[in-house]
């Protein structure tokens, strides 16, 4: 049974400026256990996305339409003090700079015991006993020692741990982690993106990962959407992404990974920046950045569609996705990239299903 | 430690103050500034704030090469050396349009909350939008179409019942000519 499930979820801000639309006709779902990547550059809607499920919108911010399913029931109509009972307990979010995220006054063993306190009803004794097991889990030394600390004696990365702990106090069925990993070196970055995944493992927890790193992405996430401008733009298992991606966007952000040994004398980036979410172009949000873009993706704003051949429009359910006018008939002279893969010093290449090869390592 | 609910400074459950309630009266303000263009809602007429705001809408140019987008700049501004506010029809607060069709589009492209909201302006503020009309109508939810050269109206005014008779409208004409 489908633990998430989110239709044709769209998110507005009305700002002065305009309506800003963050999210825009969204479905996905994600299964007990599974781990779930969402990629894309900021502004992308990512952050927002997880904040919907959490309905942690505030004005200007509104959710207009669609349905977030959490087993079995809309989160959107559930009264605030419902939706309390499930905010930290069954679902529960690892916030991108845990500095900002925890409290400076209060002490970290008081906050994660606070949210046991209150979602587990445990008394104070039995509490401050999980945080400390909590704190040792996570990798954080000396526990007991550690719980009356306060956020600014603890490191970069144990403060990151110490909100891992709290998300996790409550063993929640889905764990939000927007980008938990960006504020930290990769060594750090390492250890808890394992810490996270070995967790998620042992308690059977479904993670949403949320970043705009697809290296991180390939190491922990079994399926993966790539967003941009507020908008899906391909869905795809992990390896067929890295493998066989379908949509310009995302053969422009593998290509902008760097890599060691890499001797070309510099990093292929996407050209350009995301458009103002006010103010999107006409046609295909991503055309003017598009190296393929032809006059029809000026007009004409792709579908997110099946890549089979059927083009059929992608639902919630939907594997491999993407909002591509090639993949409705529409585009002439059609994409034309190749990916190499690079096993060592070998360059493999693999032919795809049409007419290009692909490799995974490098996309030009 | 005592902790701030513990003081039974706030309440626990469900009431009109709870943290996180979505109650429009503990929402954070954005317009203007706040408590002082809800205040200026109590003191000034709303005829009297109609007056106040100016609205021009201006281009760099009267002339553009077809297929060119054009920017456009909406400028508004407070002539009061007090905050006024204007009650808008919906959290939209303004809208352009060219030929008299909202933000160029001839389908509807939101629905936005049937609420009421105020768009507030602080002494002598002078409030400026940068927009681009890339010349061309969206015609459908996927569709756009270019247009042809000719002339076309680019207006611009607040989100009131009726902006023109409130003088919180304003328009310029602009030329689309071949290369």
């Amino acid at each position: 049974m489908t633990l998430l499930e989110v239709n044709d979820l769209t998110v507005r801000f009305y700002t002065q400026e305009g309506v800003v639309t963050a999210v825009d006709d969204l479905s996905y779902r994600i299964d007990p256990g599974e781990k779930f990547g969402v990629v894309g550059e900021s502004g992308a809607g990512k952050s927002v996305t997880a904040l919907s499920l959490m309905r942690l919108i505030d004005n200007p911010g509104r959710i207009e339409s669609g349905e977030i399913m959490f087993k079995g029931q809309n989160l959107l109509e559930l009264s605030e003090s419902e939706i309390r009972s499930i905010r930290g307990n069954e679902i529960s979010m690892i916030f991108q700079d845990a500095q900002t995220a925890l409290n400076p006054v209060y002490t970290v063993g008081e906050q994660i015991s606070e949210a046991i306190r209150h979602h587990l009803d445990y008394d104070n004794e039995e509490a401050k006993a999980r945080t400390i097991q909590l704190l040792d889990q996570v990798g954080i030394p000396e526990p007991e020692t550690r719980y009356s600390d306060y956020p600014h004696e603890f490191s970069g990365g144990m403060q990151q741990r110490a909100v891992i702990a709290m998300a996790l106090s409550c063993d929640p069925d889905l764990l939000l982690c927007d980008e938990p990993t960006t504020a930290l070196d990769v060594t750090i970055e390492t250890q808890i993106l394992d810490l996270i995944e070995s967790l998620a493992d042992e308690t059977d927890t479904a993670v949403q990962l949320i970043t705009h790193d697809l290296g991180v992405i390939a190491d922990v996430c079994d399926r993966v959407m790539v967003m941009y401008a507020g908008k899906p733009v391909e869905k795809a298992p992990v390896e067929e992404l890295y493998y066989d991606p379908k949509h310009p966007y995302t053969v422009g952000l593998m290509s902008s990974i760097p890599r060691v040994g890499d001797r070309r004398d510099r990093l292929q980036t996407i050209p350009g920046t995301m458009p103002d979410l006010v103010e999107l172009p006409p046609g295909c949000s991503f055309h003017p950045r598009c190296p393929f873009a032809e006059e029809a993706c000026t007009r004409i704003e792709p579908e997110l569609v099946t890549v089979d051949g059927s083009a059929t429009t992608a639902t919630a359910d939907t594997e491999r996705a993407a909002a591509c006018l090639e993949y409705t008939g529409e585009l002439e002279d059609g994409l034309d990239y190749e990916v190499h893969v690079t096993d060592g010093h070998d360059p493999i290449s693999q032919s795809n299903a049409d007419h290009r090869s692909e490799e995974p390592d490098n996309v030009h | 430690m005592r902790r701030i609910y513990e003081s039974n400074a706030l309440r626990r459950e469900d009431g009109p103050f709870t943290p996180g309630e979505q109650e429009e009266s503990s929402r954070p303000r954005r317009n203007g500034d706040g408590d002082a263009s809800r205040f200026s809602r109590l003191l000034v007429p709303d005829r009297l704030a109609e007056l106040s705001i100016s609205v021009s809408v201006s281009t760099d140019r009267e002339t553009y090469p077809v297929g060119a987008p054009i920017p456009f700049t909406v400028t508004m501004k407070n002539a009061m050396p007090f905050s006024v506010s204007i009650p808008t029809v919906s959290p939209i607060l303004w809208n352009w349009s060219v030929d008299g069709v909202t933000e160029a589009s001839r389908v509807r492209l939101r629905d936005p909350p049937d609420e009421p909201d105020v768009f507030g302006f602080t002494r002598g503020e002078r409030k400026q939008f940068q927009k681009r009309w890339p010349q061309a109508f969206r015609v459908s939810d996927r569709e756009w179409e270019y247009v042809s050269p000719g002339t076309y109206t680019i207006g611009a005014g607040l989100n009131v019942a009726d902006p023109v008779g409130s003088g919180l409208y304003d328009e310029t004409i602009v030329e689309i000519v071949d290369r």
